[in-house]
């Protein structure tokens, strides 16, 4: 079950991944995605910052360095608020699995750090579903710093927390906010019942917990009628041409 | 200004107690007036000598294109609607309300967070939730309530541009058409300013009278806001009065 803020329950199963950049939550929700998919369940998935009404005033707003903490937290939660309306809010109510890339502990997490009073933050997001279990994927500071490193060219303004002055260096502004972001986070462990992972454990080992997690909530999850065109495909002596063009991300027409 | 207070917990970091400008509001229902009234009030106070600054919703250099935009679509959730005009609010607050009261402006506003609050409650979002979003809110030095009936509204709607999706509610009421909506809407809106009218000590002024009648008690309203910040009328002669004296 997935819980509506006012405590009435949703059909539907939500799976939600947190931790600091690095720290692999998105390489493991993915894993557990291609497994329940596998399985034939109907799964949704949404991601941090991805709404498509709100993506043209974070980027305005990051790009001419407009936001102060107070305007970060509000686009942060038009965008969560967009996402809980459009695409998990229904899902749930549908009976599907939602699988979320970060959700409201990131919010938490930033704008705390960021001097943003926490319990104002918890109101603003008390329309939250609350999540049938919230992994957190629990990781250093050095492992993390290693880990993006190799994988891109330099750290983003708002990214190494450059708004709050804490250093002129990105490098080390980075390091700043991000320990004060995991302070955070380990405050929240105990408040939200988080389930930690150690994300330093190999990326299987990671996974089998994760799994046996989530295996319980899945008797009943709706499961998705997928495979019928292969069927045609394979009795009809169609190739399938043209369903290349249609394809959605995940694999399916 | 001078006391700074706000509705909440207040904006993080803003540690500033005093603010020597004076915060306006002018706030009422759609098609009342109020950005006729602002664009007088606000010739008629330069001419005065003060310094003025006018905003309104929407108009923020962050959010108000983004809000405009997604308001030409048909996907904006309620929650998302009033996050959006949360973000403009408080990029017009940080960045131009707030440097403008520093400097001893008379910021006039079309609209402030009642509008916001009027339109989340018609529309069913919980009123402790959005109380509590716009408690960043400074608490201004005045807020006048243009308060017209609807009668007196739909002419002037349809004299001006017409019946918006928005201002009439179409997003949420099952009225067959605009006018009927817009009446529905409007009544409702109505209902719930004055429900604030209190709570929030609004100066009620009545609308449904001529623009000029209007004009003159908003005069009146904002000549007693602003009259202990007037310089004196002849610094020049003040100050030899201050020579002679010693």
């Amino acid at each position: 079950m997935a819980w509506l803020a006012d405590g009435r329950a949703l059909p539907g199963k939500l799976f939600i991944v947190e931790g600091i950049d690095g720290s692999g939550k998105s390489t493991q929700l993915d894993m557990l995605r291609k497994w329940l998919v596998g399985q034939g369940y109907c799964v949704a998935f949404s991601e941090w910052n991805s709404s498509p009404i709100v993506r043209t005033i974070t980027r305005r707003g990051k790009k001419k360095q407009l936001l102060t903490p107070t305007s970060f937290s509000f686009i942060h939660a038009a965008d969560f608020a967009d996402r809980m309306e459009r695409q998990m809010l229904p899902a749930l109510k549908g009976g599907a699995i939602v699988l979320a890339d970060r959700y409201v502990y990131t919010a938490f997490a930033r704008d705390a750090a960021r001097g943003v009073h926490p319990d104002w933050v918890r109101q603003v997001y008390s329309f939250a579903i609350q999540p049938t279990e919230a992994f957190y994927f629990r990781v250093t500071m050095d492992e993390s710093l290693t880990r993006i490193s190799s994988g891109r060219p330099e750290l983003k303004y708002y990214e190494a927390g450059m708004d709050l002055g804490l250093s002129k260096d990105p490098q080390e502004s980075y390091k700043l906010f991000q320990s004060r972001i995991l302070e955070q986070y380990e405050k929240m462990i105990a408040e939200f019942e988080l389930r930690v992972i150690d994300a330093a454990l190999p990326l299987l080992a990671q996974h089998d917990q994760v799994r046996e997690i989530v295996q319980p909530h899945l008797s009943g999850a709706l499961l998705a009628e997928r495979r019928g065109w292969r069927e045609v495909l394979a009795t009809e002596a169609l190739e399938g041409r043209y369903l290349d063009e249609i394809v959605g991300p995940g694999g399916e027409p | 200004m001078t006391e700074v207070s706000f509705y909440g917990h207040g904006l993080p970091g803003f540690k500033k107690k005093r603010l020597p400008g004076r915060l306006v509001v002018l706030e009422g229902t759609d098609g009342v007036g109020r950005s006729t009234q602002i664009s007088l009030l606000r010739e008629w106070l330069e001419k005065e000598g003060y310094a003025v600054g006018a905003t309104g919703l929407k108009r923020g250099k962050l959010a108000g294109r983004g809000l405009r935009r997604a308001m030409r679509g048909h996907t904006l959730g309620n929650i998302t609607m009033n996050l959006l005009y949360a973000t403009d609010f408080v990029d017009r607050l940080e960045r131009l309300i707030i440097p403008a009261l520093r400097a001893s402006f008379v910021v006039l506003t079309d609209r402030y967070i009642y509008s916001m609050i009027a339109r989340a409650q018609v529309r069913g979002v919980d009123p402790v939730w959005v109380r509590n979003l716009f408690g960043f809110a400074l608490i201004p030095d005045a807020v006048f309530y243009l308060q017209a009936d609807v009668s007196h509204l739909v002419p002037r709607v349809l004299n001006a541009r017409g019946f918006d999706h928005w201002e009439s509610g179409m997003d949420f009421l099952r009225a067959p058409d605009y006018y009927e909506s817009f009446v529905d809407y409007q009544t409702r809106l109505l209902a719930q300013f004055d429900a604030m009218a209190g709570e929030f000590g609004f100066v009620r002024i009545d609308a449904n009278r001529g623009i000029h009648d209007v004009f003159q008690d908003l005069q009146a309203g904002i000549q007693e806001v602003v009259k202990d910040m007037k310089p004196p009328k002849h610094p020049k002669e003040g100050k030899k009065d201050a020579k002679r004296a010693k």
